[in-house]
């Protein structure tokens, strides 16, 4: 506005309209969408999956002259019904920060990291990995993966490194999160194959989480839970009073780590009542004899002991399990990361199993996923398996994936490799040289981080491959590749239950960041085996080998011609194999109860429970408890913390919750900054005085780089996953 | 054709770069299927039974609606509003926060809250306004903010207890929810309640003339003020003790440099006129109106540059019915004019000594008003720290403090320092550094009141501006001390002047970041 104009326009006694009015006025949109305003109007509209957790929302992407200018939740997706949490709202905002990595970035002789062209990126890259090789063997370098990318990219990753280099080693960061509930549903099941489709939450007459807090870490799916119209009873185990205990009809504040404890006792005591469901374990499962025996030594008493839930209570939850209702297990975090998750997990399938709760409307023994594609990762990243779960160590199962990708099968590693923790200890020993990272940022959430930060040195050669430049990973890089992030490239991922969704590019990548998958072209190109790959010409084509990796395998879905075919469905969950002409959009497994061992029995597991590694004792009287802090918090921050509204809606410093009681006693005010130390380390952080939590329990959010100073790395023998919640630790007043 | 770019040596970076900055045009199916005149959007189907079916009737208006039993803390209705809405990057207007305490039984509680604008029967911001840039739709009760109307002012801001006003520095106004009024004159839902995945957030009619009785939400401000309108359901009985996540953050508000200046030098100002009048010589009476004088003028000019659009600012008579900014902008704006006059006559000598005193007399009048009507402005926030005993005793104070040192200065440059003005001086510091030294005192309250969250905020994180605040002012006290025995030492006042001047700055400084500031119930900080 000129000057002029302006001292006009201030020259009114009463402006009822004007340039600043005219900002956010509202003009109806179309495109099914109501009024918006007329500066981010759409001329179209694309659906993209989200890319932060693993309920997998539809956004509705606005899109001006092709590029996403806001979004909306979308309306007719099966998940989320027209609703999104505040990460899903703000997807857009991430891709423009500024410290978005737009160059690769090389550390010089002198230490700091320069850009340099990718040309040279290249060179650097391949002549290091190459020369690891040579002096070290093909078991001296590793990649580790994510759940972040879509599924082409990492089955290009995965197939690049251990197919086109001859890397080894491989793992992904959902060894954090999903590798329990993964290895427990294979060993019960026969396959990695979460039973339930959403429709079970609002189908089920009693809904169990365990160490899950869906309204916030799930919103989207605690959606479901209140659209459920049968009254359902909802029980939430968990040793804090979250957000979502708070909404349950029964919480039970269970002694952390007394879980297996109580669930064997539960088992136990429907047994004792014959609340079970003989014909259904006779028919459609094994091992269950030896179970019984194993729960004469478990009782509800003892349950109820170790738990410090009345046994009352217990009881009154031992027999709405076996009353015949519709009873459904969810299970996250609490229950994965734990150093005896994998058990856990299969106490829970153990009780759906034996109770006939599993193959019908609002039943199941159900694991939440973390992030937006760990299924995508389990079933095609080439880390813990051949894709769709076939096996490294078979030969026809290399022989098949050899045949379908037309690679030579002498290419395929005939041995597993190591497991994240392991290859963390490898490089401990010095074996292995060379570490490629992509999508995850090891340097805040791999547990005990000062050893992580100790073995870094050890390694002649370290990659990173991010969006940002400036991740606590990112920074003690030798090499940073600039990648394209979400919203920036296409591809798929597989939800919590089991749906293939599309993301969509709908923004430029700034700079000369490039998507994962055209980075691993260039790879492929630099590293002399771009031939192997010459089918793999887009995210799409790369989709349609999966399908065919997929077809006669459990996940089969080579019943999904490509991407219009899944925005046209609202999503398909596997199983979907070819000839398939009409389908339900919400479907849920093991109705006929065949399940996936080659008997189609689901198998009873168990182990005794074993105390926690490192209980509270007078050095460190404190059990620290971590965990989701806000649902405007994902993960380690690297996108949620470039979003102003996002920052708004979680607290800036980190924290500490401590009972009124300890804080009392301690002298502790609200606010005020105390150190949290284990035997690994301390941190300085603000006291929140909160009654959700027992005394003698702490809990930091694993949101702040503080939090994984003190974890203790301990593990689940079965399923390798890190037991980040809980270690012993003192309060010490500044 | 990609792969066999990709195989020439020379050129697979250029031809990825390329291919990365292209945008696919959109699936022309998705976008054709509603282009083709879907009639109403297609949330509708969830949101219909969110709103009423019925415009407001006589004595009824549109309120908020939350259902705490299904808030759950998800969040999206903050972000749903900011993208919906096309707000600015960091502009939010609905906020959610939580409250906790302990039930009967024992048992921990812990609520979130869902809040925005609570479009009150009774609107402070609007009430506040001094150029009407608020108003309270007749039909539907919705308080609007006039984004155009708006001078930037951010007394709103001050004036609202729940802190829905929210400024704008790169627009220079405040903005606000309208409860998405478009959107609900079309039958379309606001942005918050088509954004939630529990169906907490509704929109309902209410009886305007029922507001006072209802019951609003514990641990939020108390609502007679304002008469919010918002509707806070649970089954749940809310324990008495809750309190907010974030009643113990101690975090210091707004400095408002520019009205903490324009607040001291006006307050100075009018002291000098007084003396002025009193003045034993013709020649300091000058001098001091034109002190005086210069001084208005700096801090009327701060006040102005406080505004993000000073422009508009002569509109300010607009809100003289109700606003005190109202009434002290046109108070000060005409002690500008008696007060010029006023110092004009000293330099001529046509006007008649009658008309002079008169002057001098109106000048003091309207002066004194002036100060009133700033006490008014910030006792009318009804925050406690502001009170009109405590703001009448630092304002006035002020005035007499700082004057009286103006005048010593004079005094002393001339022969000996004025005894009545260093008695006046020291009577008036030290009745404020008492007072504010004793309000130090509610930092041992049990709970978290107002005046103990001013005390804890000057304590901690304020501590070093507070302590610098008392040291100046007990510079100021000690050199008047020094004067009282040697009183012709012309540095000495010149020390006194400039301590004492520095110390009430900091003093008005502290005045508005030490305050506590009623707002709904945050977060953990």
């Amino acid at each position: 506005m000129s000057v002029i104009d302006l001292a006009k326009d201030q020259m009114r006694l009463r402006a009822f309209d004007g340039a600043l009015t005219e900002r956010l006025v509202q003009n109806p949109a179309a495109h099914g969408l109501g009024r918006l305003p007329k500066t981010v109007k759409p001329d179209a509209t694309v659906n993209s999956i989200c890319g932060f957790c693993g309920t997998g929302c539809s956004l509705k992407i606005h899109l001006k002259d092709g590029e996403a200018v806001n979004l909306s939740a979308q309306t007719d997706y099966p998940v989320n019904i027209g609703m999104a949490c505040p990460k899903g709202w703000e997807s857009l905002t991430p891709l423009a920060a500024k410290n978005r990595a737009t160059m690769p970035l090389l550390r010089n002789e002198q230490g700091t990291q320069e850009p340099v062209s990718w040309e040279r990126a290249m060179q650097v890259f391949v002549r290091k990995f190459k020369s690891t090789f040579d002096e070290h063997g093909s078991g001296a370098a590793a990649f580790l993966s994510t759940g972040q990318i879509v599924t082409e990219e990492m089955a290009f990753l995965g197939a690049l490194a251990k197919l086109g280099m001859g890397i080894l080693h491989g793992d992904g960061n959902t060894r954090q999160c999903m590798a329990t509930a993964a290895v427990a549903y294979k060993q019960s099941f026969g396959f990695d194959a979460p039973p339930f489709s959403y429709q079970d939450f609002e189908e089920s007459d009693v809904l169990i989480f365990v160490g899950a807090n869906p309204c916030i870490a799930h919103p989207i799916m605690w959606q479901r839970v209140m659209l459920n119209q049968r009254r359902p009873e909802i029980i939430v185990v968990d040793p804090r009073k979250t957000e979502t205990a708070m909404a349950a009809t029964t919480h039970l504040p269970i002694a952390p780590k007394s879980d297996l404890t109580l669930f064997y006792g539960i088992a136990a005591r429907l047994i004792q009542l014959e609340l079970i469901d003989r014909e259904y374990i006779r028919a459609h499962t094994e091992d269950f004899a030896s179970f019984e025996v194993f729960l004469e030594s478990h009782s509800l008493k003892r349950a109820a002991e170790l738990s410090g839930i009345a046994y009352g209570e217990l009881d009154r939850i031992a027999r709405l399990i076996g009353s015949g209702k519709r009873v459904s297990f969810w299970w996250t975090m609490g229950v994965n990361q734990s150093y005896e998750g994998t058990r856990l997990a299969q106490s829970l399938i153990n009780l759906a199993l034996m109770t006939g709760n599993i193959g019908k409307p609002g039943t199941g023994a159900n694991s939440i996923t973390g992030q937006c594609n760990a299924m995508g990762s389990r079933m095609f990243s080439f880390t813990t398996s051949l894709p769709a779960l076939r096996d490294f160590e078979k030969a026809e199962d290399r022989a098949e994936v050899a045949e379908i990708l037309k690679i030579p099968v002498e290419r395929f590693p005939t041995e597993n490799s190591f497991a994240y923790n392991e290859i963390i200890d490898a490089i401990d020993r010095g074996e292995i040289k060379a570490l490629w990272m992509v999508a995850t940022n090891a340097g805040h959430s791999w547990i005990n981080q000062k050893r992580f930060r100790a073995i870094r040195d050890k390694l002649d050669f370290f990659v990173v491959q991010d969006m940002y430049g400036d991740t606590e990973t990112a920074q003690i890089a030798d090499l940073v590749l600039p990648a394209a992030g979400w919203g920036e490239k296409d591809g798929v991922f597989i939800n919590s239950e089991r749906r293939i969704g599309v993301t969509r590019k709908v923004r430029k990548a700034p700079g000369q960041a490039l998507s994962d998958f055209n980075i691993f072209r260039l790879i492929a190109h630099h590293w002399g085996c771009g031939d192997l790959f010459k089918d793999w010409q887009s995210p799409e084509a790369v989709f349609r080998i999966l399908g065919q990796l997929s077809k006669g395998r459990p996940c089969d879905f080579s019943g999904v011609s490509g991407y219009d075919f899944l925005d046209s469905h609202g999503g398909v969950q596997w199983p979907l194999p070819d000839g398939i002409e009409t389908f339900e959009p919400e479907r849920r497994l093991f109705e006929d109860g065949k399940f996936y061992h080659p008997n189609s029995k689901a198998r009873f597991l168990y182990d005794a429970p074993r105390p926690m590694p490192e209980p509270p004792d007078a050095a460190y009287p404190f059990i620290l408890l971590t965990g989701r802090g806000t649902s405007s918090q994902w993960h380690t921050q690297t996108r949620t913390g470039t979003s102003d509204v996002l920052r708004k809606l979680y607290p800036q410093s980190p924290y500490v919750e401590i009972n009124p009681t300890d804080a009392k006693r301690l002298r502790i005010a609200p606010e005020e900054l105390i150190q949290v130390a284990s035997r690994r380390g301390e941190v300085t952080v603000k006291a929140v005085i909160l009654g959700s939590l027992q005394p003698g329990q702490v809990f930091m959010p694993m949101h702040y780089p503080e939090t994984n100073q003190l974890t203790l790395d301990s593990f689940d023998p079965h399923s390798k996953e890190p037991s980040y919640k809980a270690c012993a630790v003192k309060i010490i007043k500044s | 054709m990609i792969s066999s770019t990709l195989t020439v040596e020379d050129s697979p970076i250029e031809m990825l770069l390329k291919e990365q900055g292209t945008l696919q045009t959109p699936v022309g199916v998705f976008s054709a299927k509603h282009a083709a005149g879907a009639v109403e959007p297609q949330q509708a189907q969830f949101y219909k039974q969110l709103i009423p079916l019925s415009r407001p009737g006589a004595g009824e208006q549109y309120a908020f609606k939350v259902d705490l039993d299904k808030c759950t803390g998800c969040k999206a209705c903050v972000s749903a509003c900011h993208s919906l809405n096309g707000l600015d990057e960091e502009e939010t207007w609905r906020d959610v926060g939580t409250i906790h305490g302990v039930d009967l039984s024992g048992a921990s509680y812990t609520q979130t809250v869902t809040t925005a604008c609570h479009h009150c029967a009774d609107p402070a911001c609007l009430n506040g306004c001094p150029v009407l840039a608020y108003e309270k739709d007749p039909e539907t009760g919705i308080v609007r903010h006039l984004d155009d109307q708006c001078i930037g002012c951010q007394y709103c801001v001050l004036k609202c207890p729940y802190d829905v006003p929210k400024y704008s520095k790169s627009l220079g106004i405040v903005r606000k929810c309208d409860m998405c009024q478009s959107r609900l004159a079309e039958g379309e839902a606001p942005a918050c309640v088509q954004a939630c995945p529990t169906e907490a957030i509704s929109i309902t009619l209410v009886n305007i003339a029922g507001v006072a009785e209802a019951a609003f939400l514990p641990a939020a401000p108390e609502p007679s003020y304002t008469l919010p309108t918002t509707q806070y359901v649970t089954k749940r009985t809310i324990p008495e003790n809750v309190e907010a996540a974030d009643l113990h953050a101690l975090r210091p508000e707004h400095g408002h440099f520019p009205l903490a200046l324009m607040l001291v030098l006006t307050q100075l100002s009018v002291g000098l006129y007084a003396y002025s009048i009193f003045a034993e010589s013709a020649l300091l009476s000058t001098q001091l109106r034109v002190a005086g004088f210069l001084t208005m003028a700096i801090g009327l000019a701060a006040s102005t540059s406080h505004l993000g659009r000073p422009l508009g600012a002569w509109r300010a008579f607009l809100g003289l019915r109700r606003s005190w900014l109202s009434r002290e902008i046109v108070v000060f704006g005409l002690f500008s004019q008696l007060a010029a006059a006023f110092t004009l006559a000293a330099f001529v000598d046509f006007i008649p000594a009658g008309i002079v005193a008169a002057l001098g007399v109106g000048v003091l009048v309207i002066g004194v008003l002036g100060i009133y009507t700033s006490i008014m402005i910030y006792h009318d926030t009804q925050r406690p720290f502001w009170a009109f005993p405590i703001t009448a005793l630092k304002f006035f104070g002020s005035a007499v403090y700082l004057a009286s040192s103006g005048y010593l200065l004079g005094s002393t440059l001339q022969g000996d320092a004025s005894m009545v003005a260093l008695s006046l001086l020291v009577l008036a510091a030290s009745a404020k550094l008492l007072v504010e030294f004793k309000m130090l005192g509610s930092a041992r309250h049990l709970e978290m009141t107002p005046a103990r969250k001013t005390a804890m905020l000057l304590l901690y994180p304020l501590r070093s501006i507070m302590l610098t605040r008392f040291s100046l002012s007990a510079v100021a006290l000690i050199a008047a001390g020094i004067l009282w025995v040697a009183p012709s030492a012309p540095w000495l006042a010149v020390l006194v002047c400039g301590a004492a001047l520095s110390s009430e700055l900091l003093e008005r400084s502290l005045f508005f970041r030490a305050v506590a500031a009623p707002k709904m119930p945050g977060g953990v900080a």
